[in-house]
């Protein structure tokens, strides 16, 4: 090749060079220029909304636009749509709109999680208005305090504020006003006015719905949490959640992803979702928690559920992902162990005893106006229930030290000697008691005596150069 | 005239030792194009400094940070994309143009006394940039990134004497762990650039001191030279503006993709290295850790001694085609393995 067609060569080239990098300004160009605008996405319903609602409110349509509704374009009107004839239902730009979405609304696009969540407890949260609690928050504490405590996990009846007439009031704009009190109500058995139950919103926060959110533990331990149901406490200082801790600093749990399936997706640790709610190779996801767990231990006595070795064996598939058979097994006969000794050893006899003072009237009907009341109530709503979620969860601390340890020690040192003193005044009463307490199941206690005794001291004195007494 | 003579007080540049220099004579057979291949992975080398240092700029050395660093420069930073898939594209031609260099100085015999350190320094030029690729898609810390430096390092680790030291250099512990990523970024973005400078460096000098090697018989227009500039520098600008469009056209075609997130606890069913190490990794699965780390080591001197080896050779069977013969054969043994592991 001669030196000239070398030349127009290297000329011919560096145009075709500059051709390209034309193109790749084009890609570029084109990413930018097709990055959709939110507002393009939009029904021309939520484009009026977005823009208004840009200027007014702009961290909810910031929320929103980073969330996946913003990425496909459903816009605010899709959810908040309403019909003339709802009682929450106001219009506003035009539109007819209600505040609240329930699960209702949800439904139009998410028909199968909303029916599994209908099933679960969750949707049933607010029914704790009829429990001791609700006694105890309603008559002792004081409504606010019920308010901004157990309603906002449970939820309460979302109702608005009348007049005289029983007409809904309403403000200068029609929007009907909330009867005090009621709002926010966030919590996750609300009843709406469409009759529907629950708040999707208490795990998956508006405007977000960020599915990586509601798979977090801290998602569940805003309401697990705590004396009554210390679940996240629990999760966190098991296995499965020092795991997680971990993997989540090495960007190991891909929160993020669509359908996250154990082993699949992610293998490093399990969350809360994990194991009550999440898909699984073999399980479909599940909106009802429900449908894996075996046992009860909210009540003074646990129970089964119903169909509950349908759900032993869902919660098993679920955790035969990471253990083996026998490790599973294991684990549920230890729990099903603590489980029936709480229940035989405490459970059964405190509530039979507790049967037996009120039968024979030494307590009153009236709720927590009789101290053994208290002692039983704080045995089986908080001790207990420690130590048999601790069981469950594999949380040893709250097995030992803040649930059975806490349960021997006030059952025999406080329950029993208030029982013993009450039944004193009615012999049916003490023969009843005494009954209960000649049971078998005490027999280890009765049997503790010197021999221990002597033990623990030459332990103590062996290790620490010290007695015990 | 003012500025030229400031100029020249300030630089007194030997003009006439630069231009003896531009205008070494070619030997006629450099005007083949495929004889332009040691400049080929030069030029590469330069872009893939310069999209490197770029990348640096976005770039998270860290285990749960890297992967988002490498996602944000390929879906969110402006020409991320471009630059992120410039250099993993030319980091592939690289590699294949060191080989086909290789390949082009041994069917030539070019490495023969007094050109053998030459053939040396070139060796560990193509060590060196596998040691790249290998660090390189390491740094990007998706699955094969995780799971492919484990293998490295099993693989180091079983080597001999040293083997379990230089493991745990590579890894900085036992184990791959935060200290792995740190290393292998400081090998990848300083030390070897620099190893790389000098080994080119050394090539290139060695190149000049012996001038380029003559064909052992060389056609009659081959006898001739032509000048270095601007002849063979017009040669030198066809190929790399070649390339270019090449990079881009592929850049923009196949873009750099990102395969899952890199977890230990999950090693995928199906992992491969990238293609150049598809023979080591084929020949791993066939004769396990410990034969395999033998074999490939000797191999890997013999590569390294090579011109003394077919010195040695011709020296006992004179005449003979021994030496070629031996290289086809390696050649075709590695085409074989590399071919059977990609469609495996």
């Amino acid at each position: 090749m001669t030196l000239n067609a070398k030349k127009a060569l290297v000329a011919a080239l560096s145009v075709v060079f500059l051709g390209s990098l034309l193109i790749v300004a084009w890609i570029e160009g084109g990413k930018q220029r097709f990055a959709p605008e939110p507002e393009s996405l939009l029904s021309e319903e939520s484009r009026g909304c977005y823009r208004c609602h840009l200027e007014k409110t702009p961290a909810i349509v910031g929320q929103w636009i980073g969330s996946r509704h913003g990425a496909l374009g459903i816009g605010c009107f899709e959810c908040h749509r309403a019909e003339e004839k709802d009682v929450d239902g106001w219009k506003h730009g035009g539109r007819w709109i209600a505040t609240i979405v329930t699960p209702d609304d949800c439904k139009r696009c998410h028909a199968a999680i909303a029916d599994e969540f209908s099933k679960s407890a969750h949707s049933r949260a607010a029914d704790v208005a009829g429990s001791m609690d609700a006694v105890l928050a309603e008559r002792l504490q004081g409504r606010a305090s019920a308010q901004v405590g157990c309603e906002r996990c449970h939820g309460m009846k979302v109702e608005f504020r009348r007049d005289e007439a029983g007409k809904i009031v309403k403000d200068s704009e029609g929007k009907p006003l909330f009867a005090e009190g009621v709002w926010p109500n966030t919590g996750m058995g609300r009843i709406n006015p469409d009759g529907s139950r629950g708040a999707c919103t208490a795990c998956h926060s508006r405007h977000r719905f960020d599915i990586a959110m509601a798979r977090r533990p801290e998602a569940c331990g805003k309401c697990h949490t705590g004396p009554d149901h210390p679940q996240e406490e629990i999760y966190t200082e098991s296995k499965h959640g020092v795991a997680f801790t971990n993997a989540l600093s090495q960007g190991l749990m891909h929160l993020e992803k669509r359908e996250w399936v154990v082993g699949r997706d992610y293998s490093a640790a399990p969350t809360c979702a994990t194991c009550h709610m999440s898909a699984t190779p073999d399980l479909p996801m599940t909106h009802d928690p429900s449908s894996r767990l075996s046992w009860t231990c909210r009540p003074a006595v646990s129970v089964h559920p119903e169909d509950w070795e349908i759900n032993r064996d869902n919660m098993k598939s679920v955790c035969m992902n990471c253990h083996s058979p026998a490790w599973v097994d294991g684990h549920f006969a230890q729990y099903d162990a603590a489980v029936d000794l709480w229940n035989r050893r405490f459970g059964e006899p405190g509530l039979k005893i507790m049967e037996a003072l009120a039968g024979a009237g030494l307590i009153t009907p009236k709720p927590f106006d009789d101290p053994i009341e208290w002692t039983w109530y704080f045995l089986w709503h908080r001790e207990g229930r420690q130590a048999r979620m601790g069981s469950a969860m594999m949380g040893p601390n709250y097995a030992q030290w803040e649930g059975f340890a806490e349960v021997a020690a006030h059952f025999f040192d406080r329950f029993v000697p208030q029982a013993r003193e009450l039944a004193k005044a009615r012999p049916e009463a003490s023969g009843a008691l005494e009954q209960v307490l000649a049971s078998p199941e005490y027999d280890g206690f009765r049997a503790a005596g010197d021999e221990d005794r002597s033990r623990a001291e030459a332990f103590y004195r062996g290790r620490y150069r010290q007695g015990i007494r | 005239m003012i500025a030229k003579r400031f100029l020249a007080e300030r630089l007194p540049l030997r003009t006439g030792a630069l231009r003896e220099g531009l205008n070494e004579p070619i030997p006629g057979h450099l005007k083949r194009w495929w004889f332009a291949l040691g400049g080929t992975p030069l030029y590469l080398f330069l872009v893939q400094v310069v999209t490197g240092i770029l990348l640096t700029f976005y770039y998270v050395p860290a285990p749960d940070r890297a992967y988002d660093s490498v996602r944000r420069i390929t879906e969110e930073v402006s020409f991320g994309w471009w630059i992120r898939s410039l250099h993993r594209w030319s980091s592939h031609l690289m590699i294949a143009s060191v080989i086909l260099h290789v390949l082009r100085v041994f069917f030539t015999a070019t490495y023969r006394k007094p050109r053998e350190f030459t053939w040396m320094v070139g060796a560990a030029v193509l060590g060196t940039t596998f040691f790249f690729g290998f660090t390189g898609y390491s740094l990007v810390y998706e699955q094969l990134s995780y799971w492919g430096a484990t293998v490295a390092g099993n693989l180091t680790a079983a080597a001999p004497l040293v083997g379990p030291f230089l493991a745990r250099m590579l890894r900085g512990g036992e184990t791959i762990s935060d200290n792995t990523l740190t290393r292998f970024f400081v090998l990848h973005i300083g030390i070897l650039p620099t190893v790389l400078f000098l080994l080119v460096g050394a090539h290139l000098l060695l190149v000049r001191l012996h001038g380029v090697s003559r064909l052992e018989s060389p056609a009659e227009e081959d006898r001739r030279t032509f000048p270095f500039f601007p002849d063979h520098v017009l040669t030198e600008c066809v190929v790399f503006l070649t390339l270019t469009v090449l990079l881009n056209t592929l850049a923009c075609a196949f873009p750099a993709g990102l395969s899952e997130r890199a977890d230990p606890l999950n090693p995928p069913p199906h992992i491969k290295p990238e293609w150049y190490f598809y023979f080591t990794f084929r020949w791993l699965k066939l004769t396990g850790l410990k034969t395999a780390v033998a074999t490939l080591g000797a191999a890997g001197a013999v590569f390294l001694l090579w011109p003394f080896v077919d010195a040695g050779l011709r020296r006992r069977r004179p005449g003979s085609e021994a030496s070629l013969l031996l290289g086809a054969l390696g050649f075709l043994g590695v085409v074989a393995l590399t071919v059977w592991e990609a469609l495996a």
